[in-house]
């Protein structure tokens, strides 16, 4: 228990003295996520609410790749991305690898099949009942998908936090992609790693709190949307 | 003004069996070779489960279009052209289906919604007036969430949010389930009201006979998708 007790007062320590290493981690995690998530929310809410809204040819097939994107693991998303990102890669003249949008693209692919599938079941579950309530009020068309996307807004939300506790947390595209370069692409999770295998457990942990932290922030937020707006 | 608001002419309702071969003949849950419902009526639907009142509800509330026959609406009939821009229609006939479904907003938000889709003003004054005629305060429920409301509360604050639209045919399948006898007498009077102040028409169904024949000026029964009998015998057969 002294391991943890130690770790946690000087993480404290490390926090309060805002410690520039720990700091730039945080900076360099906060702008990847922020990155990262603007994309699949960009990207993701339409798709999603398109793929549960819409009946379309190949609709399943398409939600089928969805679902399967979500079970892709980490580091062979890294690698994809790593590999199309790399000197050699399609987009190697973009000089993306071992920087904060290179991170964030490979962050995107992560995030963007939990915005679509889950944005995709929250409006393929909205209340059934519902459609033939506004269609029952006289609502047209264009009002309906409004009305539609409007009651899913909690769900959304929900797709959104989800999609950040995976973004924040990720280490291995962060690694591959990022390169885990000091002061430019260490984020909290690669500098976790690497500080623990290092035996500097203290500043694992301080960064470990701020995360901790954060993704509480994060859900008290999504509680609060939840309560306030119903 | 066509004295008629709903002339119904060899109406068939009827879908396919899942699972039936390919050229069996279609289940028909409705069949209504004439009805006709005259401009500020009341008509109630009696009938046991799975009679056709919904479905026929439905048709009249243009959510349904019948699989054979013809349905005219004030003098026009209402093709497949017509039901292309149905919302219109539907502004003109609204329904209270059997499930009652609030969106998650207020109780004044959900009294608002249709008359936002219309593009009609809305003050405190309509939501307030719409709320008293199911019975509910203005002071009580306009700000009250969704969410905190009875099942019985839920179905007269829907009603409230169609009484405030103040539709020329309103269609109500089963508006007094779960309701206490207060709030049922509370409907009743809405219903009157509708008729007697703006000359709505109106169709209900319910399974309360004594309720109904209070408000109804003809009763139909109805079994297996036909009319089978009709209290005042009005224009059905």
């Amino acid at each position: 228990m002294d391991f943890f007790s130690e770790g946690f007062a000087k993480a404290v320590a490390l926090i309060l003295a805002l410690d520039p290493e720990t700091f730039s981690a945080v900076w360099a995690t906060a702008g990847v996520t922020a990155l990262a998530l603007f994309a699949s929310l960009a990207l993701g809410l339409p798709l999603g609410f398109g793929l549960g809204y819409f009946r379309f040819p190949g609709r399943r097939a398409a939600r089928l790749f969805v679902d399967w994107m979500l079970s892709l693991p980490t580091v062979v998303i890294g690698l994809i991305v790593y590999g199309l990102i790399s000197s050699r890669g399609p987009l190697g003249e973009w000089g993306l690898l071992f920087t904060v949008p290179g991170m964030a693209l490979g962050l995107t692919l992560l995030g963007l099949p939990i915005i679509i599938s889950m944005t995709a079941t929250a409006v393929e579950t909205t209340d059934t009942r519902l459609t033939q309530t506004l269609l029952s009020l006289g609502a047209d068309r264009w009002q309906m998908l409004i009305a539609t996307l409007v009651e899913a807004r909690f769900a959304m939300a929900l797709a959104a936090a989800s999609a950040f506790g995976r973004i924040v947390s990720e280490v291995g595209i962060a690694m591959m992609v990022g390169g885990n370069i000091k002061w430019h692409t260490r984020t909290i999770t690669t500098a976790i790693a690497l500080e623990t295998g290092k035996g500097e457990f203290a500043t694992g942990i301080a960064l470990g709190v701020i995360l901790m932290l954060v993704a509480l922030a994060v859900n008290l937020l999504v509680g609060l949307l939840r309560r306030r707006a119903a | 003004m066509n004295s008629t608001i709903y002339s119904l002419r060899g109406i068939e309702a009827c879908y396919s069996e899942p699972g039936a071969a390919t050229g069996a003949a279609d289940a028909c849950v409705l069949s209504i070779p004439t009805l006709d419902i005259a401009r500020g009526s009341i008509v109630g639907l009696v009938g046991h489960n799975g009679s056709g009142k919904s479905t026929l509800l439905k048709i009249l509330g243009f959510l349904l279009q019948p699989t054979t026959g013809e349905l005219f609406f004030d003098g026009t009939l209402v093709d497949r052209a017509a039901l292309r821009a149905g919302h219109l229609l539907r502004r003109r006939a609204v329904l209270l289906g059997q499930d009652t479904c609030l969106l998650k907003r207020s109780v004044s938000s959900n009294i608002a919604y249709g008359l936002r889709l219309r593009g009609l003003p809305v003050t405190e004054n309509l939501i307030a007036r719409a709320l008293a005629q199911v019975g509910l305060s203005h002071a009580d429920y306009s700000r009250r969430s969704w969410q905190r409301l009875s099942g019985g509360e839920a179905r007269r604050v829907a009603l409230a949010a169609r009484l405030v639209l103040r539709p020329e045919v309103l269609l109500l399948d089963e508006p007094t389930a779960g309701l206490d006898r207060a709030s049922t007498e509370h409907v009743k009077a809405a219903v009157l009201s509708a008729r007697q102040n703006l000359g709505t028409t109106l169709v209900i169904v319910s399974h309360d006979m004594p309720w109904l024949t209070s408000c109804a000026d003809t009763v139909l029964q109805m079994d297996e998708g036909r009319i089978v009998s009709s209290q005042n015998e009005l224009g059905a057969s």
